[in-house]
């Protein structure tokens, strides 16, 4: 890195401009020092979609990366309309009056018709986004699922790197998104309503085995007692559940109540902190690291699948003999790999290797 | 959600819905609220107007009076809605813009100087600020020596709309119905000549409410007051005589007047159905109407005299109490004066040339007026319904249900209008080649804003502190105490008499209850949905999907308002549209000054600011959001405004470093395009990388 190393990259300068890795640095210092705006660029090159911005995105992170690590990064999640926005408002006001800086990535779902998105978590952080100890990056998650994941990983580093002390990620439902930004927080923390009784029984399962905490949210006025019930059947639901070693938070709260709120970090600060004790915190964010490569690993391989012609070609083939009825998918799928993985990886490591 | 109209009525229709002949101040009360109408005397000529001071305010009532108009209506400004005062750091681009600066009662009393307030009725649009503004209003008439009992008129007071579509709130929803309760109880006690509320539909129907949406959720929005006196502790016949409602008149002229008739019979069902009055009277709708500000357009502007009186003759042929016809320049900015007295000479030649006063409910038995009368009423009744099955109108508004069909009505008609398959003359089809010059009126508000501040200061060294501070000590204690009946605006009488500003008051209040945030949101797909040229619109889609793949990401615009304008119509609508289109949106909060607005840009790092603005604060407003963002070193992002900006006001915006300016009536496909070509203009991403 400390040889002039020229990259193609836009800037300021023109898109054509040839950069030396001295624009990085200073780019890399300005985020340190606390530039809102230099920040907020870093996240844009990450989020890029742009082959071409990738590189220049890992330059600019491994220059970052010294300075990462030292933020407590919670998830918080919930179906639209539960209060996590809100809830964020409260505790990040919390926070930042007892001295934190407190930033929050939140991915809002994109339109799967037009692409686009409308972002509004702002409006419900107001008092919060004012503050000079806040940073606030809403982001479209785009049309393709598990991108956006990868991208908030990489937006977390670059805010702990600028200095904040708790990243606080905020991502819409339980599905295939939630479960990956589960993978990348030390503490993942699920909202609820509190008369979600019916839709209950699907989505349990799936937040038993990844939520950190169950927050009945809305305990307040006439649904107090509504989220009292809702608290028990999550708690025996729980019970009942093989499935993870160690507990879950589960509580009701109330986002619009400061003093609920504040009690609700304490208890998750408090669980962070024994799991300081005996390394539990540590061995999650290995383990979470292991599961990072792992993933890069499993999108380049897919990316290098879809963009190869020969592979799509035999596909379309395949499938066309499938259609046919001269063979079976499992058939076809077995050939397809056969043909395809051969040339990747030895002969052991190929039968783990899931397509 | 609209009306559909059969191509011909026939007695048959008539039959099928059951039409029962009635008479004008009869039960069901179509034909109208009174047995003589317009034959004993015409309808109230009451146009709504306020700019800048007290002073000149006041000038222009008296010119009115003298020339034909029989009520006030008073414009309050943005600060005074939401119970700042003038010389507070918020609102130094409102004051005085859309309506006159209120700050102490000092200034009513100037407003009203020379006007007998015995005499003359006055509607006052307020209803965030309602308490100080209400006080205030009886101190300048006792001070004239006018009892508050003689006073006749109407205070709007109707905060559930202003949650739904308007957004001058001030405090949450529950103590802000907590006010509205106080005022009907003290008006019954205190003023009996006074409506307590005046329940509007207007402002759903300029936020994009079809006719039927507007009328079910304006009736809904009567039924829970009268249950909130109810439960305040007023009977329903001290309380519903005093509610009257104000609706909008659009151009689809059988269906407006139909909708004014079908206002009356549904009222006059449902307060029986569900309150069980005794006196009559409660029964019965009286309502204020208004043509439609946003069938204005800035193209081929006398066009809008035309627009203006069919509206008004929708009104008159539904049988309004009173009305308020626009001027034709308002599309433009505050009416002139020329444009004002045309206005005022519409319903002058309707009542006096037109020989509509000589004949009552003319249009009654009419197959068609008929069958749409009852059609719109059974629409609305269906709406209601639904309503009823969230709990009432508080519960429904609290989930977004109204807001939600009034956006998606908004976003269909703009898609229907961009795609020319809803035809407006001048703007997207015969488009007039000449140009149009039209004088507009312009409120020098850094002078209003001067004056008022002096005023301000002399008032505070003047008065008695102590008596001030017991004052509004005692209004703190009373919303602690909350007794709903009508003593929090007893104690409002008292600090405004002592000469506590509108901002002490209202804060007296806000140290109780908080001042409300509502949550911006905006929905997405009913603008695609409804743009009929498909390839029209796949044209931009495709524009802005190649970028993306250019960018690597996707072209991301803020929509913002800035200052205390909360009419967000227009920016809910871009926010959907472009999001349609495949544009990012960032759609800010609401009241937010430049340096948040600056901020939020940087952050997001969108490419494109866009503020939409109606209220006339643009020119103090924008160009500050431009040198927050030159400040902080993003001045590639670029700033583009829309809404309603006069000519000249635009040119000078440009050199201010405003890129676009899109005014009224441009279609959306084509303002992102040139959106896009801002972004392109500042570099794409380059910047931004
Ligand atoms: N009564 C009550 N209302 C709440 C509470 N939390 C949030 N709300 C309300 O619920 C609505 C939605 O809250 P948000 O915070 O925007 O919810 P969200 O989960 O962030 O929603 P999306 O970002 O749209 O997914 C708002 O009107 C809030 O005021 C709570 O604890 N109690
Ligand atoms: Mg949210």
């Amino acid at each position: 890195m400390a040889k002039e190393r020229k990259q193609h990259i836009r800037s300021d300068m023109g898109r054509e401009e040839f950069q030396s890795a001295g624009m990085f640095r200073a780019w890399a210092d300005a985020i340190r020092s606390g530039s809102r705006r230099e920040l907020a660029r870093a996240i844009t090159l990450v989020e890029s979609a742009r082959p071409e911005d990738v590189e220049p995105a890992q330059q600019l992170l491994e220059l970052l990366l010294p300075y990462t690590g030292g933020a407590q990064r919670i998830g918080i999640s919930g179906v639209p309309g539960v209060g996590k926005s809100t809830f964020i408002e409260t505790l990040g006001k919390e926070l930042i009056a007892d001295g934190r800086k407190v930033a929050v990535l939140a991915v809002d779902p994109s339109s799967p018709l037009s692409g686009g998105s409308i972002l509004g978590d702002k409006t419900r952080m107001v008092d919060f986004a004012r503050s000079d100890a806040a940073f606030i990056r809403p982001s479209p998650a785009g049309k393709t699922p598990g991108g956006v994941a990868r991208k908030t990983r990489e937006a977390i580093l670059i805010c702990e790197s600028a200095g904040y002390d708790i990243v606080l990620v905020e991502t819409v439902g339980v599905g295939q998104a939630e479960w990956q930004v589960s993978r990348m927080v030390d503490f993942f923390a699920v909202l609820m309503l509190p008369n979600a009784g019916d839709s209950l029984q699907g989505i349990k399962r799936g937040i038993l085995e990844m939520a950190d905490a169950i927050l009945v949210n809305k305990a307040d006025g006439g649904m107090r007692e509504a989220a009292l019930h809702a608290v028990n059947e999550y708690q025996s639901a729980m019970e009942l559940s093989e499935s993870r070693e160690s507990g879950i938070i589960i509580r009701s709260c109330s986002a619009l109540d400061c003093i609920t709120v504040r009690s609700c970090w304490q208890e998750l600060a408090a669980a962070l902190a024994d799991r300081k004790k005996d390394n539990r915190f540590d061995n999650r964010r290995r383990d979470q690291l292991r599961h990072w490569i792992r993933s890069l690993a499993e999108d380049s391989l897919m990316q290098i699948l879809q963009d190869d012609r020969n592979s799509q070609k035999f596909l379309e083939e395949l499938a066309a003999e499938v259609d046919s009825g001269n063979t079976t998918p499992l058939r076809a799928g077995l050939a397809f790999r056969k043909k395809v993985v051969s040339g990747l990886v030895d002969q052991d490591e190929r039968n783990r290797m899931p397509i | 959600m609209n009306i559909k109209k059969q191509p011909l009525y026939t007695s048959k229709d008539l039959a099928a819905r059951g039409y029962e002949e009635s008479g004008p101040g009869r039960y069901p009360y179509s034909r109208g609220p009174y047995e003589t109408m317009y034959t004993r005397r015409p309808w109230t000529i009451r146009q709504y107007a306020g700019f800048s001071t007290a002073q000149e305010s006041n000038a222009f009532y008296r010119k009115a009076l003298k020339a034909g108009q029989k009520g006030l209506s008073v414009a309050f400004d943005l600060a005074t809605h939401r119970g700042y005062d003038s010389d507070h750091p918020g609102v130094e681009g409102d004051v005085g813009k859309a309506g006159v600066a209120i700050d102490t009662a000092e200034d009513m009393i100037q407003l009203f100087d020379g006007i007998p307030l015995d005499e003359v009725s006055v509607s006052m649009t307020m209803n965030g600020a309602v308490l100080p503004v209400m006080a205030c209003f009886i101190v300048a008439a006792e001070e004239q020596g006018v009892s508050q009992e003689k006073l006749a008129g109407t205070i709007q007071n109707d905060i559930l709309k202003e949650f739904m579509v308007r957004n001058t709130y001030i405090y949450p929803p529950a103590p802000s119905m907590t006010i509205v309760s106080d005022i009907m109880a003290y008006t019954h006690r205190k003023m009996p000549r006074f409506n307590s509320i005046s329940v509007s539909g207007y402002h759903m129907q300029e936020a994009g409410a079809t006719p039927l949406q507007e009328l079910a959720f304006t009736i809904a929005d009567g039924l829970a007051y009268l249950e909130a006196a109810r439960s305040a502790g007023l009977r329903v016949d001290d309380a519903a005589p005093r509610v009257s409602f104000f609706f909008a008149l659009g151009m689809d002229f059988l269906t407006e007047t139909a909708k004014l008739r079908a206002a009356r019979e549904l009222w006059a069902r449902l307060v029986r159905e569900r309150f069980q009055p005794e006196n009559e009277k409660s029964l019965v709708l009286r309502m204020h109407c208004q043509t439609s500000g946003w069938s204005l357009t800035a193209q081929d502007p006398l066009n809008n005299v035309i627009r203006t009186t069919i509206e008004a003759l929708a009104g008159v042929l539904g049988g309004t109490q009173s009305l308020h016809t626009n001027s034709y320049d308002e599309a433009l900015s505050l009416p002139t004066d020329r444009a004002a007295r045309i206005a005022r000479n519409t319903q002058l030649i309707l009542q006096e040339e037109a020989g509509l006063c000589q004949t009552i409910d003319p249009l009654a038995g009419s197959y068609a007026i008929e069958s749409l009368t009852s059609d719109i009423a059974s629409g609305a009744m269906e709406i209601i319904r639904e309503v009823d099955a969230l709990g009432g109108m508080i519960r429904a508004i609290e989930q977004g249900m109204p807001q939600r069909r009034i956006q998606e009505s908004a976003a269909s008609r703009q898609a229907a209008i961009d795609s020319g398959d809803e035809v407006i003359v001048g703007v997207n089809a015969y488009r007039s080649e000449e140009a149009q010059e039209v004088d507009v009126f312009d409120v020098d508000n850094k002078k209003v804003l001067n004056q008022q501040k002096k005023k301000l200061d002399h008032i505070r060294s003047e008065r008695d502190p102590g008596t001030v501070a017991q004052a509004l000590e005692r209004v703190t204690k009373e919303a602690l105490a909350d007794q709903q009946a009508g003593r929090l605006l007893e104690a409002m009488v008292d600090a405004a008499r002592a000469r506590a500003t509108v901002g002490e008051m209202s804060s007296a209040l806000e140290h109780v209850w908080g001042r409300h945030r509502a949550a911006q949101t905006a929905i997405s797909g009913a603008y695609r949905k409804s743009f009929q040229n498909k390839t029209l619109f796949m044209e931009i889609v495709q524009e802005v999907e190649a970028f993306a793949r250019r960018e690597g990401r996707r072209p991301r615009m803020l929509v913002v308002k800035l200052g205390q304008d909360g009419h967000d119509r227009g920016a809910r609508i871009v926010a959907t549209a472009f999001a349609d289109i495949g544009f990012d949106v960032d759609l800010g909060p609401l009241f937010l000054t430049p340096a948040e607005a600056a901020r939020q840009a940087i952050e997001n790092d969108v490419h494109v600011v866009g503020v939409s603005t109606l209220a006339g604060a643009h020119k103090t407003l924008i160009p500050s959001l431009i040198d927050e963002l030159k400040r902080e070193g993003a001045d590639n992002i670029a700033v583009v405004a829309g809404g309603v900006i006069p000519d000249k006001d635009a040119e000078w915006l440009r050199k201010k470093g405003v890129l676009e300016i899109f005014g009224p009536g441009t279609r959306i496909p084509e303002a992102a395009r040139r959106v896009l070509g801002c972004i392109a203009a500042r570099g794409a991403g380059k910047g931004s990388r």
